[in-house]
């Protein structure tokens, strides 16, 4: 990793670390907000009784495996709903993409690369910075649900000890899915071609687990999707299963190891 | 003494993969079999027009492209093996060169010098030069005009006093003021014993600060001379006003193309001048103009051909390739 490199790609995404921070952060409080009113108002009743005579499908509830009536359910669904993938992926699919196809497009990284910085040096870098930011975009979250859950007088319906591991699960995630998104940068000459390929990849993925979990016909694809792998709600409730915290960390070395392979043997084409 | 840049065989193909050979389906050989070598401390021209491969060389001696064959060595190392070493002791300006464009003019130059691990040891004295005032580089990039972002290219590629300079089209943009300014700097470089290439589609820059030239044309090299040595070899043009009879020029040595008409003679120049001002010495002259050859000229012969064929179609673009 080049320090110099690193800390100015960090420099470079303060504001948007800032606004998507502050989103993320709303976004947390929200669902022990939701979960509170549910729960504490006559109106939260009537939406259970609601739900629960079947006139909507139990699905509409426990989206993605979450769940509306309790705090680690509706937590889950706050860390697997789509505006929360959205934002997320700002940092895990929107940065990393422009990281070197974005700038290569541009001509910035033959500015950048004509300094003694190896391609290598270079990509851990970007790499470095992704973690860095994905990691304190969660954190953001994070500490959003938790200080709603304290202001809500929920917290002690949370197993704190379960949240660390919630936090590095749903970063190794969105790792693996930015490493996808920065090898697909390395690999590409154009922004376009780079953010098609990881866009699809992700909804394809997105989609499956989706699919998966309100058709059960189609949960045969969820082991296909990469969002499969974590699974907020199993975390919380200290029933998570270790081995999609390394199946992530597995796919990210493996893209990883292949960007480091192919970036340093491609011909960067003049900028465009 | 090392030669700061040596290639030989460099050729570069697109669009294949393994060694097919030239001329197969979807190949482009940007670049064929050069072979040149640029001696330290010498300003080298390299011209050719757009799309002739000078800026594939360049990118090949930088590493961001790998050679198809053949090897180039800069400052005595390999650039598939060492472009760590070499481009911590060189500085290049690319052409049309893209900048951050949210950084403040001094914030980039010291972030782009940072990474060199190098301090900007000329960097004062070429914004001085280049007019770039504290005020100036305190701005934000997305303002600057074309010609402040091409001298914000120059700073950054010479600041930290490299060894070499890579210069792809370095007065793209430059007003003439500005434009003497560099020709000011590259000669100080020189004069401390800096080796610089220049790549440049303009003539008369390269005819002015350099010492040596190569011409290349469609990839391959067509010549590699010193400049004086090309100019001598072109011919020049005569002209010649008489109030007396025109003087024998049939035979003279290095003449050629004699026209005399009412009182003018005109011909063409080439080589030693003496023959030619012996031959008319004691003519009754009124006037005598020897216009020198330029660079043009020889630079014109060696694309004759694309000019004829652009000529025969008109709208096809000379050159081709990367």
């Amino acid at each position: 990793m080049d320090r110099v490199l690193f800390i100015r790609t960090l420099q470079a995404q303060r504001s948007k670390l800032l606004i998507v921070a502050v989103a993320l952060g709303i976004w947390g409080v929200l669902m022990p907000l939701i979960y509170a009113q549910l729960i504490d108002t006559p109106l939260g009743a009537r939406f259970k009784e609601m739900i629960d005579s079947g006139l909507f499908p139990a699905q509409f509830a426990q989206f993605g495996g979450g769940n509306l009536f309790t705090l680690p359910g509706s937590i889950a669904l706050g860390f697997i709903h789509p505006i929360f993938v959205a934002i997320v992926c700002v940092f895990a699919i929107g940065f990393t993409v422009a990281a070197v196809a974005g700038e290569r497009q541009r001509g910035t990284l033959e500015v950048v690369l004509a300094r003694p910085i190896s391609r290598r040096k270079a990509y851990g870098s970007l790499l470095g910075a992704t973690i860095v930011l994905v990691g304190l975009a969660i954190l953001a979250m994070v500490a959003g649900t938790l200080a709603s859950s304290a202001v809500f007088g929920k917290l002690d319906e949370l197993d704190l000890g379960q949240v660390p591991l919630l936090w590095l699960n749903t970063v190794l995630l969105y790792i693996a899915l930015g490493s996808v998104a920065l090898a697909a940068s390395v690999s590409f000459d154009r922004l376009a071609q780079a953010l098609g390929i990881t866009l699809g990849f992700a909804l394809v993925s997105y989609f499956f687990q989706i699919l998966g979990s309100l058709w059960p016909d189609a949960e045969p694809l969820q082991p296909f999707s990469l969002f499969h792998y974590l699974d907020p709600a199993a975390i919380l409730d200290g029933t998570g299963d270790p081995f999609d915290l390394v199946l992530l960390a597995l796919v990210t070395l493996l893209v990883v190891g292949w960007a480091l392979v192919v970036f340093p043997r491609r011909d960067l084409a003049a900028p465009s | 003494m090392t030669a700061a840049i040596a290639t030989e065989g460099l050729t570069k193909r697109y669009g294949h993969r393994g060694p097919h050979p030239p001329g197969a389906g979807g190949v482009i050989e940007a670049l064929t079999d050069l072979s040149i070598e640029v001696r330290e401390g010498e300003v080298f021209g390299f011209l050719g027009p757009n799309g002739s491969g000078k800026t594939t060389m360049i990118r090949l001696l930088l590493g961001y492209l790998h050679p198809s064959a053949g090897r180039a060595r800069v400052l005595g190392l390999d650039t598939e093996h060492d472009g760590l070493a070499i481009r911590s002791r060189v500085g290049y300006l690319p052409g049309g060169i893209a900048l951050y464009d949210t950084m403040n003019g001094l914030d980039l130059l010291d972030y782009l010098c940072r990474l060199y691990r190098r301090p900007p040891a000329r960097r004062a004295a070429l914004a001085d030069r280049l007019e770039m005032s504290a005020a100036t580089l305190r701005r934000p990039v997305r303002d600057y005009s074309r010609g402040m972002r091409q001298k914000m290219g120059v700073i950054q590629a010479l600041q930290h006093d490299p060894e070499l300079a890579i210069l792809d089209e370095p007065t793209e943009g430059l007003d003439p003021l500005m434009q003497r300014a560099f020709y000011d700097i590259l000669a100080e470089l020189k004069h401390e014993g800096r080796t610089i290439f220049l790549s440049s589609h303009i003539l008369s820059e390269v005819e002015r600060v350099c010492d040596r030239v190569a011409i290349i044309r469609h990839g391959r090299l067509v010549a590699l001379q010193e400049i004086g040595e090309l100019l001598d070899s072109r011919k020049r043009h005569v002209e010649m006003r008489l109030t007396g009879p025109a003087p024998s020029l049939a035979g003279v040595p290095g003449v050629s193309g004699i026209h005399v008409t009412d009182g003018l003679v005109t011909c063409q120049l080439e080589g030693d001048v003496r023959p030619f001002l012996a031959a008319i010495d004691g003519a009754a002259i009124r006037d005598l103009t020897i216009e020198p050859a330029h660079l043009e000229e020889a630079f014109l012969e060696y694309y004759a051909e694309d000019l004829d064929l652009a000529d025969a179609s008109p709208g096809r673009a000379a050159g081709g390739g990367a």
